[in-house]
């Protein structure tokens, strides 16, 4: 049984704690949020030990196997420092943390430790991401030369069912980070480097400030790889009216014999698509089978197989698929792209 | 008693938004109560969505009233933008993000949170019932209180226009406790608070998808707004329950309300009426069998879904 402790429990923190509690093998000890409501949630699902700090959660619950990191992205270095010295094996969301610095301070303290640790990246789970990358490495396109990636969402702006306000610290640069970049764009990055399986630069990037917020709201990029000269084309934008279920992401793959498009391989309608999933876990309900959480939506299924794979990992004693070194070498692509912003504007007007 | 509504057609240019403002006006014979030495214009801004999207007022309407006003009462003028906080809406990010700051900067006029007035509390009696509202005092002083609402469906209300934007002044930002009593708390707050002038920013409207409509619609009275307004959006508004409820407040009465200026069908024909999967009825249908599912099979709710996160 793996012990674990959930830390924050804003949007993504609640997701992972229920998550958490549909998996065999793993057991919420403890949970800790600033905000009263969260803390209400987690007690409504027996979760005992609730804490307001989340420093006590790390210093008193000394049964704790593994903590699930979810704080505002200017929390994680602290957050992460102090579970990896607590002796704790640590998932943490995306991105590791702000600044290059802070993950080369990480990806130390990790080795150091010795914990298993894992970020969030969590678009490397969805089952066309798998496929598209199988059939790839399989040769079946030829050489790989272009890679498409968008992405275009609200992001923190997102309205759920319920309105609530958009958490202050998405609005502050020095608190978040960074913009879409590092924000959506960050898994687009990732994504990149995860079909390529090779270092990449930034030949151009390009920002938008639609919202004129003191970060970027929408961000084009093109990287390059550095062995095979494939070509990545990142667009990530914040911008888009979305309302659930719709999700305006794609993936395409395009080599010397064919192209693979993540269009052709995620379900063509959301809507019947999830009413099918629905039936086969009501199916498997009555037979007494075990159900396949959040299966009736493909994005949102990676997020239980993402934290599944972490918990895998502890109790078979395997390395997480996603390094610290993973969100290190994102985050020096996304702070390459930002530092090379306005050169690359100069470039192109000189061309 | 209703009012005359003034329709008039627009292309996007703001030369042109000013120019139509002004012939909309000349279309009602707008003439103010008084002197007019302060302005408020209450804008939508319920959301951080662009108004290209529908949902919010646009920022080059505004501009036009702003110098109709000027033309109009001259440059000394106090004008004031103003919008209150919503559940998930927070004005001063509104302001920066749909281009307010940069238009008040360009217009020297000021932006101001009605959730951060003096606030009184006033209650007024809907269909039998009490309800409370917390309202922002310096509203009540200006001279002019223009009201420039979106033209769009809305999923609780059938419509969402003049009545309902005024709703949108209640200074308390959590509004969402009066939705249970929606229909009954846009009439409530409209006897308390009573624009001068309505001026309809139908440049993109918003049906089951947005779409450039091209109107600008003026009138003295909000309710003789909402009357042509959901005839526009293809509704019967004798259906609409705010606006029945309106009329037996005596809030409204159709008696003269009538239009003026271009044909109502020519907006009417190109609008995206709502239909049954834009209906309030089929998001409660989805939402409730997506409730009972999760319950039964114990399948895990996202956030964005669950419905007992309220602050």
């Amino acid at each position: 049984m793996v012990n674990v402790g959930i830390i924050g429990l804003g949007h993504m923190g609640r997701l992972h704690m229920m998550n958490c509690l549909h998996m065999e093998g793993v057991k919420i000890t403890a949970a800790a949020d600033q905000s009263k409501i969260g803390l209400r949630k987690a007690k409504s699902f027996g979760i005992k030990n609730v804490y307001e700090d989340y420093h006590d959660l790390l210093n008193n619950s000394l049964n704790l196997d593994a903590v699930v990191i979810s704080l505002p992205n200017f929390l994680h270095l602290e957050s992460i420092q102090l579970a990896l010295e607590a002796g704790f094996d640590v998932f943490v969301e995306k991105p590791m943390a702000n600044t290059l610095d802070e993950c080369r301070k990480i990806v130390k303290w990790v080795e150091k430790s010795g914990r298993k640790f894992m970020i969030g990246h969590c678009m490397r789970f969805i089952d066309a991401t798998e496929k598209m990358k199988a059939i790839a490495d399989l040769g079946q396109i030829g050489d790989l030369q272009v890679v498409t990636l968008e992405q275009i969402l609200n992001g923190p702006f997102a309205h759920g069912a319920v309105p609530t306000p958009v958490p202050e610290w998405w609005f502050d640069p020095k608190k978040a980070g960074g913009g879409v970049l590092l924000d959506l764009g960050y898994h687009l990055v990732d994504l990149f480097r995860f079909f390529l399986g090779e270092d990449s630069h930034v030949l151009f990037s390009c920002f938008d400030y639609k919202f004129n917020l003191p970060m970027e709201d929408g961000a084009i990029l093109l990287l390059r790889s550095s062995e095979s000269d494939v070509k990545g084309i990142i667009n990530a934008g914040w911008y888009q009216k979305s309302v659930f279920p719709e999700y305006n992401f794609r993936m395409i793959l395009h080599g010397n014999a064919g192209y693979i498009s993540s269009d052709d391989l995620v379900p063509r309608n959301i809507y019947l698509h999830a009413v099918e999933e629905g039936m086969k876990n009501l199916l498997r309900k009555v037979v007494g089978k075990r159900i396949k959480p959040l299966s009736y939506s493909y994005y949102y299924e990676a997020y239980y197989k993402e934290l599944q794979h972490f918990f895998d990992c502890i109790m078979n004693d395997s390395n997480p698929s996603v390094s610290a070194t993973d969100g290190l070498k994102t985050v020096e692509i996304i702070e390459e792209a930002y530092r090379n912003h306005g050169k690359s504007q100069f470039a192109l007007k000189e061309a | 008693m209703g009012d005359v509504v003034g329709l008039v057609r627009v292309r996007s240019s703001e030369d042109e938004i000013k120019n139509s403002l002004g012939k909309a006006l000349d279309l009602i014979g707008f003439k103010p109560k008084g002197p007019v030495k302060s302005v408020d214009i209450k804008v939508n801004l319920c959301y951080y969505w662009h108004a290209s999207t529908g949902y919010t007022t646009d920022p080059r309407v505004v501009d036009g009233i702003i110098d109709c006003v000027r033309e109009r009462y001259g440059m000394g003028t106090r004008i004031r933008i103003v919008e209150a906080d919503g559940t998930a809406m927070r004005t001063k990010h509104s302001f920066l993000m749909l281009g307010y700051e940069k238009l008040a900067k360009e217009k020297s006029v000021e932006l101001f949170n009605l959730s951060q007035d003096e606030t009184s509390q006033e209650k007024v009696c809907v269909n039998g019932r009490e309800i409370a509202f917390q309202i922002p005092q310096s509203l009540l002083k200006s001279d002019l209180f223009i009201n420039v609402p979106k033209l769009k469906i809305m999923r609780d209300t059938k419509i969402t226009c003049a009545l309902k934007n005024v709703y949108g002044c209640i200074a308390s930002p959590r509004k969402i406790v009066y939705h249970p009593i929606l229909n009954e708390a846009i009439v409530g707050i409209n006897k308390i608070l009573h624009p001068d002038l309505t001026i309809v920013d139908g440049l993109v409207a918003l049906g089951r998808f947005p779409i450039q409509l091209g109107l600008i619609m003026v009138s003295r009275d909000p309710f003789s707004a909402d009357w042509i307004a959901s005839q526009i959006m293809g509704f019967n508004p004798s259906k609409i329950k705010f606006l029945k409820i309106a009329m037996k407040e005596k809030l409204g009465d159709l008696e003269g309300v009538k239009t003026s200026g271009e044909n109502m069908i020519t907006f009417k024909r190109i609008f995206p009426k709502g239909n049954f999967f834009s209906s309030k009825r089929w998001w409660d249908i989805q939402l409730g069998l997506f409730r009972l599912y999760s319950k039964v099979v114990n399948d895990v709710v996202p956030p964005m879904l669950e419905k007992d996160m309220k602050s």
